[in-house]
Order: structure tokens, then C-alpha cells, then sequence
């Protein structure tokens, strides 16, 4: 698909539509929120910001590529002055003091902001059915899940309703629904995007990327974000993704790996199987090389995962007490005030996984499974440095499964924290992983070594230009 | 201080809290995990996350801007009189 950004850039100039048509267009299909896509509809804002662009138009002025592109925020973004919910009851009248860095470079290149839209809570789930705002349905189908945690960002870009959307992948959370609902997104490479003014699930694997219907709006919207940041210390300067990345298609020869403890597995879906394997026949054919690797099983990879983001988010929640900010029940004393007000307004996943969080850290277990959980996550580290000494590229399903029923996943938390054995690895291992929407019915999974995001995009033109 | 006796409910925070069997279960996999006989690896990669010396930003306080120290102080839960009012303090 071509550029949806470039597409409606060029509408705007050639005057063939008014920024303020589209805009309200996009709001109107956004209230009516047939998906529960929408926490907070930015109407006000995205109207005025859309009059500015249109008067520059008028005045004969040049806008910018981005100018007057109307895009989601998943609601666990700061924009300020709007509610950020992170899909709790705890925040769902909290107002963004400031806006996250990656957020404001958008708005700096002229994007206009439609919608902070629904998720899991906090992040905590993966398949945006843990939320206050109603579960998000499928963009094609609404008996099946959005997906999650950023389900909201991923259908609101299959249904149009935004050229992109901004979403955060922790264990999985952008490519996932990108592949549940027939999109592209990205999880660049940890640290280049800054997190300031994303709230944190678990910092030491948090990322921001794009969701969008091409490949090039991926990498539009990518080189704007991308940069260090003072404000996150864990950010890096890197190059941009280029036009030629983007166009050219990765030389016969090229090893392209996948790890066999996916594939050989009776955990793997048999149709999505069978699309796999056929998908490298067709890249062997195509004159690649395809070189099968061995990889950790994956239920200790998501129990890796788990162990240490549950520890993570149970620090990083530990803040939200109803002292400083977000809603605060009185108790008896101050204890008493903490637990009520924290019971009363944390969903029961988010519970679940504060709980395992504190147990995972506490004495006794930090040993068994916080430490060894620290010695796998370098032992995985380790192997993908290795990996990609021998390989460009490794590919893989995003998911084990088909695309689940609503109402299923938080009836089985063990199948949902299952669901995410394919994604998890790559999160723990910082590497650019980019979910394209071929391949398999859930899509494909492409990685690359840290900082080699360009990689990425020609292999995915490779395998869009596959017969 | 951080009591041995102390609860999963009370360290969490959480009214009635308790650990879920399904965690447990999960965290029980991690123990088959294999690790590798070489963890010198370990030392690369905090070498590879850690942020250099020269890099940290100076230790300086930053006045927040006025519009966001005014959207601080709407997100404080209780005002009254024109002051911020905390919970009780602890008693113990």
C-alpha cells in the first residue's frame, strides 16, 4: 500500500480537501466508537489545529509532510492538558502536566493529535479486554479481540480513523495487534525513542512505535521520533531509516533465520504452520538462504519475561497511592488509605501482576526467580549478539495462535501470558522487531540486530514483493 | 522496614490481596530455564545498557513551566481552603 501521509499530504496542497474536512470526518467515525477504540476524542484541539493548516494553505504558505496529518495517542502517552487514563479508574480524570517527547516531536512537525485511545491498563494485557473503557473489538471482525495492549491504536489504523497511531510495546504490545488486525508496527530498537512522558509498565523493555497501513508511514513517523532525549537517559542518537532501505529488496544470499523451537512445536497453529513454512520456501526459492536456529523453549521465555515485568510494574505502580494524583479513598490511617484506594481502583489484572511482582522481589524468591530471571535475560542477549553474527534477519509468527474470541483471554490468564511466547523474546533482548502484515494470518515477526531497524524495511519489501 | 513476616497484601498495598495460583505456576517454568556456564556476558550487556559517565545529565533542579506546575496542582485529589490536603499522616 502506498503512503496514506504522502496520499493526503498531497490532497492537502493540491486543495482537493480541506485539513478541517478530513479532521472532522475522522472524528465523527472516532465518536461513535463502534470498536471502543477511543478513551478521549480530542475534538476541541484537533479542529482548531486543523483551521491553522488549512488558513497556511489559503496563504499560499508551504506546509510540511506531517502538517495537518491527524494521528492516535495509545492513552499511556502524556499530552498536555488531556486525560491520560492508562485505561484505569485510577487515572481516568488525570490531566497530562507536560507531553512526552516523542508525542511533542510530532506535534512540532505539525500531526494533529484525534484521540488518546484504549488499552489495556497500564499495559497490563494483550488483548485490550483489560480496561475500564469497554473491551476493544477486532477492526474485522468484532466477535474476535483487538488485541493487546495497544488494541485501540491498531484498529483505529485498519479502520482509517487515524492516518497512524502511536503505540507502546513492552512484551509484544505493538506487534501484536498490528498482526491481529492487518497492520504494520514497529518495536525500534530499546532506547531509540525516548520514553519521557510514556508511563512505565516496565522500564527495561518499554518502547514507543509507529502503527500505520504502509511501510513508508512507518518509516515517516519513526525518523521523526527517533533521538536522544535528556530526559531519558536510556535514549541514543541514530541514524534515520532511508528512502533506499525502504526500496530495495535484500540480495540473493541473504541468511534469514528462524528459530526451530517455535516452528517444531505442536503450540504453533497448524494453518499458520503451514503459511510459515511456505513463506520460506518462497524466500528460498527467491534465492535466500534459510538457516534454522536453536532459541530457548518458549514458555521459560515468557516465564522470563513475566518474572521480571511484573517485578518492574509492581515498583513502577508502587507511586500511584492516591497521595499526589488520581482518585484517593480515606481510610482509617495512611495504610489504610493506600491499600483501599489501590484495591479499589486497580483492575484485577493489573492486581495480579503488582502481587506476582512483589513476590517475584520478595525474600526467598528473589534468588529462585528474580536473579534467574536476570541470568536468562543475559543468556538470551547473549544469543541474539551471536545470532545475528551469522544471519540478517530472523523471522517469525507473532503469535503461537489464531486471533482469540473476546472474552476468553482474561477467563484463562495462563493462555493469554502463552499468547505472548513469540514477541516476549525480542522485547528482552532490546532488538528492532517489526510486525508486517503478510505471511501468515497473524502476520510475520522480523528482527534484526540492535540498531539495524533498515534492515528491517528492506526485508519487508522483499517479502511484499514475494509471488 | 521491610518485616520477613510481612504479607504479600501489605507489601503491595492491596487490600486482600493474595498470590495467584496462575503466577506461581508460571514462575515455576523459569526454574527449568538452562543458563549458560558463562555469565562473564552478564558485565557486557550492563556494559551495554549502562549510560556513560560523561553522558549523565548535570544535577540541577529545572523550574517546571507555569502551565504544568497549574495542571500539578488540578491532579492533587483533595483541596480545601485553597490548600492541597494529604492523607493523615502515619501513625506508627
Amino acid at each position: 500500500m502506498e503512503s496514506q501521509i504522502k496520499a493526503l499530504h498531497q490532497k492537502l496542497v493540491n486543495k482537493e480537501l480541506t485539513c478541517t474536512q478530513v479532521v472532522k470526518e475522522k472524528l465523527a467515525e472516532l465518536n461513535k466508537n463502534l470498536h471502543h477504540s477511543a478513551n478521549y476524542v480530542l475534538e476541541e484541539s484537533a479542529l482548531a489545529l486543523a483551521k491553522k493548516v488549512d488558513d497556511k494553505i489559503a496563504n499560499g504558505e508551504k506546509i510540511n509532510l506531517l502538517e495537518g496529518i491527524p494521528f492516535g495517542i495509545k492513552d499511556v502517552y502524556l499530552l498536555q492538558g488531556t486525560y491520560s487514563s492508562a485505561s484505569s479508574y485510577f487515572l481516568r480524570k488525570y490531566k497530562s502536566p507536560y507531553t512526552a517527547t516523542a508525542i511533542q516531536k510530532l506535534l512540532d512537525a505539525g500531526a494533529i493529535p484525534l484521540v488518546k485511545e484504549n488499552c489495556d491498563s497500564f499495559g497490563h494485557g494483550s488483548s485490550s479486554e483489560n480496561t475500564v473503557f469497554g473491551a476493544v473489538t477486532n477492526a474485522h471482525d468484532t466477535s474476535l479481540v483487538a488485541g493487546g495492549s495497544s488494541g485501540g491504536s491498531a484498529v483505529n489504523v485498519a479502520k482509517d480513523y487515524t492516518i497512524f497511531s502511536i503505540g507502546g510495546d513492552t512484551g509484544g504490545s505493538i506487534r501484536q495487534p498490528a498482526g491481529y488486525n492487518k497492520v504494520f508496527g514497529l518495536k525500534p530498537t530499546y532506547g531509540k525513542i525516548s520514553r519521557y512522558g510514556l508511563m512505565a509498565y516496565a522500564s527495561s523493555t518499554d518502547c514507543v512505535g509507529p502503527i500505520a497501513k504502509s511501510l513508508e508511514d512507518i518509516q515517516i513517523v519513526l525518523n521523526v521520533m527517533s533521538g536522544k532525549d535528556w530526559r531519558d537517559q536510556t535514549s541514543f542518537d541514530s541514524e534515520k531509516v532511508s528512502d533506499e532501505a525502504l526500496n530495495s529488496t535484500l540480495p540473493k544470499g541473504t541468511k534469514i533465520g528462524y528459530y526451530k523451537t517455535f516452528i517444531d512445536t505442536e503450540a504453533l497453529n497448524a494453518d499458520i504452520k503451514a503459511e510459515f513454512k511456505a513463506t520460506l520456501a518462497k524466500l528460498e526459492a527467491e534465492g535466500m538462504q534459510i538457516v534454522p536456529l536453536d532459541f530457548l523453549d518458549a514458555n521459560v521465555l515468557v516465564s522470563t519475561y513475566y518474572a521480571l515485568a511484573m517485578a518492574e510494574t509492581a515498583s513502577n505502580l508502587a507511586r500511584l497511592d492516591g497521595t499526589n494524583y488520581g482518585v484517593r479513598t480515606e481510610g482509617e490511617n495512611l495504610k489504610d488509605t493506600y491499600s483501599i484506594t489501590r484495591s479499589e481502583n486497580f483492575t484485577e489484572e493489573t492486581k495480579r501482576r503488582i502481587v506476582g511482582g512483589n513476590q517475584v522481589l520478595s525474600q526467598g524468591h528473589s534468588e529462585e526467580i528474580y536473579l534467574k530471571a536476570q541470568q536468562l535475560r543475559n543468556k538470551i542477549s547473549a544469543q541474539f549478539a551471536e545470532d545475528f553474527k551469522n544471519v540478517s534477519v530472523i523471522i517469525s509468527p507473532v503469535t503461537p495462535n489464531k486471533v482469540p474470541k473476546i472474552g476468553t483471554n482474561l477467563k484463562d490468564p495462563m493462555t493469554m501470558y502463552l499468547s505472548d511466547a513469540y514477541t516476549v523474546g525480542f522485547s528482552l533482548g532490546g532488538v528492532p522487531t517489526l510486525t508486517v502484515p503478510l505471511g501468515t494470518e497473524v502476520g510475520l515477526q522480523l528482527t534484526a540486530a540492535k540498531k539495524q531497524e533498515a534492515t528491517l524495511f528492506t526485508c519487508a519489501n522483499t517479502l511484499a514483493k514475494l509471488k | 522496614m521491610m518485616g520477613k513476616e510481612m504479607t504479600l497484601d501489605v507489601l503491595s498495598s492491596i487490600k486482600g490481596a493474595k498470590a495467584s495460583k496462575v503466577v506461581d505456576d508460571l514462575f515455576e517454568v523459569i526454574k527449568t530455564g538452562q543458563i549458560s556456564d558463562n555469565q562473564t556476558d552478564e558485565y557486557q550487556l550492563i556494559a551495554s545498557m549502562a549510560v556513560d559517565v560523561e553522558d549523565l545529565r548535570a544535577d540541577e533542579p529545572i523550574q517546571s513551566p507555569a502551565k504544568e506546575r497549574e495542571l500539578i496542582i488540578e491532579n492533587f485529589p483533595k483541596e480545601k481552603n485553597g490548600f492541597l490536603v494529604v492523607s493523615k499522616v502515619i501513625e506508627e
